[in-house]
């Protein structure tokens, strides 16, 4: 049988990031990318908007991932898509962070996989062609192909696992992952998530308009909704005093996770805020935590109508406007899959570098509740606990809580 | 055992599924016994004229499962696992109250999801404008959207995941669902594979040399379907999950699957091996790992009649393991006392994985 865990519970300490979003490419440009919120949204180019009402998105540059991974010619050249350069690239750079750290299991999270690519094979098929390049299309296009791309970084046999929550994708892969390590069932587990823009989820949340056409505002009176981003983050787990043992760099120590289903509609939440609420409550449980321990929310904060309502309400009603409060997805849009991974190395980076990343474009708080929202620039901080969302479609809900060590 | 959660096993408590050969347990068996296989309904691509095939579902079955309310503007992928989901807790004998409910998790398996409605919904993107594609069909092309429906028939607010990779993701997500009851704070989980056909689908497998064609012998035949397995703590079969292995070159697969089945089985005694066998190029590397290891042991390949069903075929074997362990034969064989069924896969996208059950009467 499973043995239940009786002994105390693992330290879990996060010893690398690698990270890729439209920020920057590496810890390097992100932090001060985050310290002086810039803007990482841009006009879409990669297929047709015309039609569409959202024309923007967050964005990663890829010339630079390609520039910046560090493989051999032959490898090089291999076809790849754009998932796939953005978690090698953020494998590097967890690689480079701690070069000690081999992975026992890698947890990733993803909402679409290689999208474009099954986009490209179904135009073929419209247009009666049959390029060379299918084949390597139809591979690239299921998911576990950008992470075993990932695994090649380190030439790992490690098995996978490949979380598709929707937009709690990452957020689900990281708690999931600390939770392994904690019980002892893991020593080491690389964690992250991924996703790159595609036409069909561009259009997706156009159609449902989710995204806008304006500026995305995260919990401002007039938000009017989403845009999209895109990128890859990856943490390395380690319990602590295996990592310590081996001089490991100890970035911050994850310490709770909690998961709620909101059964109310497969893409809207309850309006009480009930699923937020409780991944909260129970990832503060599970860390042994209340909400006056917290000192930063990393908020989901798409900026939609219904996921700010409800959001801000759970925070309101849990935290009061006592904590810090910001929607890091107003400086590069929703990345969705990659969204939780994104935020948790963002948290990471708040705490190591005592800083709280600000909530841009805000123009007048929603005056529904009252948040201590950090707005339009970042503010230097003692932070020791930071609390990120992550909400998605089918009503997954999660959160983890991160602390410096 | 290549991590340290390999080792950990759980009980099945409940066993359910929907085939090209109906969605009954016994039913299914009973056919599978007599030799029936799936029969193969032939499609066009619309765009290029190609015929493709693959076996779907029968409407008879799917007529039985009866209509949802919840699923009223779902696709075929979510009615397959709510009716395979519900009746595999119904097979397990749980009720599931709300506190029930609250110790009960939902792992799901899938590979290409909902190519239906996502199929459609860039078609009408490409062929309408992005202006005119239907925001009722985007919401159901998520992965999770099947766990989200089942979740909601169970009531649960917990737990509750979608795991995607090729068609040894039933593996991986017995192994996480493993990983879950290992943390003491659920009492089962209902874990749930399933997928759907459509058109560009069998049009990707078979462009990809992996699906066969119409009237062919070689490549597999693309299936949909569900298969669920109630994990817990209590249950006449111990199963033990792999958690699985990649494979970064088809030389390198013998060995990727050579070292699951070691680790799963280390004496290298089992009494029937379930295999994954389904006409494709993984057919040669499995017969002959299984051949160098368990030459003399039985064994049964249910992709060769009820077809390849991608995300749901891993746990489809899993059911035809326990229920042969339960009969003590293989579908049409004599009746034997048998303790141990090995179940292997080599995934069509550099997986490799398995799982072990055994008798525990």
């Amino acid at each position: 049988m499973y043995s239940l865990s009786t002994s105390p519970p693992h330290r879990v300490a996060v010893t690398a990031v690698g990270i890729v979003s439209p920020l920057g490419v590496g810890i390097e440009e992100t932090v001060p990318a985050l310290r002086a919120g810039h803007d990482g949204v841009s006009p879409v180019t990669a297929f047709d908007v015309t039609r569409t009402r959202c024309k923007t998105a967050g964005l990663v540059d890829l010339a630079k991932v390609r520039d910046r991974l560090d493989l051999e010619r032959a490898r090089r050249n291999r076809p790849r898509h754009p998932a796939s350069l953005m978690m090698m690239t953020a494998a590097q750079e967890v690689r480079r962070g701690d070069p000690g750290f081999e992975p026992e299991l890698f947890v990733i999270g993803t909402t679409s996989g290689g999208m474009s690519f099954g986009e490209a094979f179904y135009r073929a098929q419209v247009e009666k062609r049959r390029p060379h390049t299918r084949a390597a299309w139809l591979a690239n296009y299921l998911p576990q192909k950008p992470v075993l791309e990932a695994q090649g970084m380190w030439s790992s046999a490690a098995p996978s696992q490949i979380i598709a929550n929707a937009c709690a994708s990452g957020t689900n892969a990281v708690g999931h992952a600390f939770r392994l390590v904690r019980g002892g069932q893991q020593r080491r587990v690389l964690c992250g998530g991924y996703d790159a823009i595609s036409e069909m989820v561009f259009v997706g949340f156009d159609s449902l308009q989710a995204s806008t056409p304006e500026m995305i505002r995260p919990f401002d009176k007039a938000r009017t909704g989403l845009v999209l981003g895109e990128g890859a983050a990856l943490l390395a787990l380690e319990e602590l005093g295996d990592a310590q043992k081996r001089g490991a760099p100890i970035l911050a120590e994850i310490t709770g996770y909690g998961i709620s289903t909101d059964n109310h509609h497969l893409t809207q939440p309850h309006p009480s805020g009930i699923g937020p609420r409780q991944a909260m409550e129970r990832a503060l449980a599970d860390a042994l935590r209340t909400p006056g321990d917290v000192d930063y929310i990393n908020a989901h904060g798409t900026a939609t109508v219904f996921n700010d309502a409800t959001e801000g309400t759970a925070i309101a009603d849990l935290f009061g406007d006592r904590v810090a409060v910001s929607s890091t997805k107003s400086m590069m849009g929703h990345a969705l899959g990659a969204a939780g991974a994104i935020e948790a190395a963002f948290s990471v980076l708040a705490l190591e570098h005592q800083f709280l990343p600000p909530n841009i474009h805000l123009r007048e708080p929603d005056p529904t509740w009252r948040l201590n929202i950090v707005a339009n620039t970042s503010r230097e901080a003692s932070v020791r606990c930071v609390v990120s969302n992550s909400f998605g479609f089918g009503g997954t809900n999660a959160t983890i809580v991160l602390e410096k060590v | 055992m290549p991590s340290n959660s390999t080792g950990q096993t759980s009980r099945i408590c409940g066993l359910g599924w929907v085939t090209p050969l109906g969605a009954d347990l016994d039913e299914v068996w009973a056919r599978l016994g007599r030799g029936d296989v799936a029969e193969p309904r032939v499609i066009t691509n619309p765009e290029t004229g190609r015929d493709l095939v693959y076996a779907p579902v029968p409407p008879k079955t799917v007529e039985a499962l009866g209509r949802n309310p919840r699923l009223r503007r779902s696709s075929a992928i979510s009615y397959f696992a709510v009716a395979a989901g519900l009746a595999a807790v119904q097979n397990a004998g749980v009720c599931l109250t709300p506190e029930a409910a609250a110790r009960t998790a939902i792992v799901f398996a899938i590979s290409s999801g909902g190519v239906i409605y996502t199929r459609k919904f860039y078609e009408q993107i490409v062929k309408q404008g992005a202006n005119c594609a239907s925001p009722m069909l985007f919401p159901e092309t998520v992965y999770n959207a099947p766990a989200s429906h089942l979740a909601a028939q169970f009531g649960i607010d917990g737990a509750s995941y979608t795991l995607v990779s090729d068609c040894t993701v039933g593996f991986s997500a017995l192994q996480f669902a493993t990983q879950l009851l290992a943390t003491g704070d659920l009492d089962r989980v209902v874990v749930v594979g399933t997928e759907e056909c459509d058109w560009i689908l069998c049009e990707a497998y078979r462009d990809w040399r992996f699906a066969r064609r119409p009237g062919g012998s070689r490549g597999a035949l693309l299936a949909e379907g569900a298969a669920a397995v109630v994990l817990g703590r209590d249950g006449d079969l111990e199963l033990t999950a792999h958690p699985g292995a990649p494979v970064f070159r088809q030389k390198d697969a013998d060995a990727a699957l050579q070292r699951i089945h070691a680790d799963l089985v280390p004496g290298g005694t089992v009494n029937l091996v379930v295999g994954g066998a389904n006409g494709s190029f993984a057919d040669a590397i499995e017969r002959r790992a299984l051949l160098e290891q368990f030459p003399q042991t039985t064994q049964y390949h249910p992709k060769q009649a009820l077809g390849e069903a991608l995300g749901a075929s891993a746990l489809i074997q899993v059911v035809v393991a326990a229920l042969a362990l339960r009969k003590g034969a293989i579908p049409g064989g004599n009746e034997r006392r048998m303790d141990s069924a090995l179940v292997t896969t080599l995934g069509y996208n550099q997986q490799a994985g398995g799982a072990l059950l055994r008798r525990l009467d």
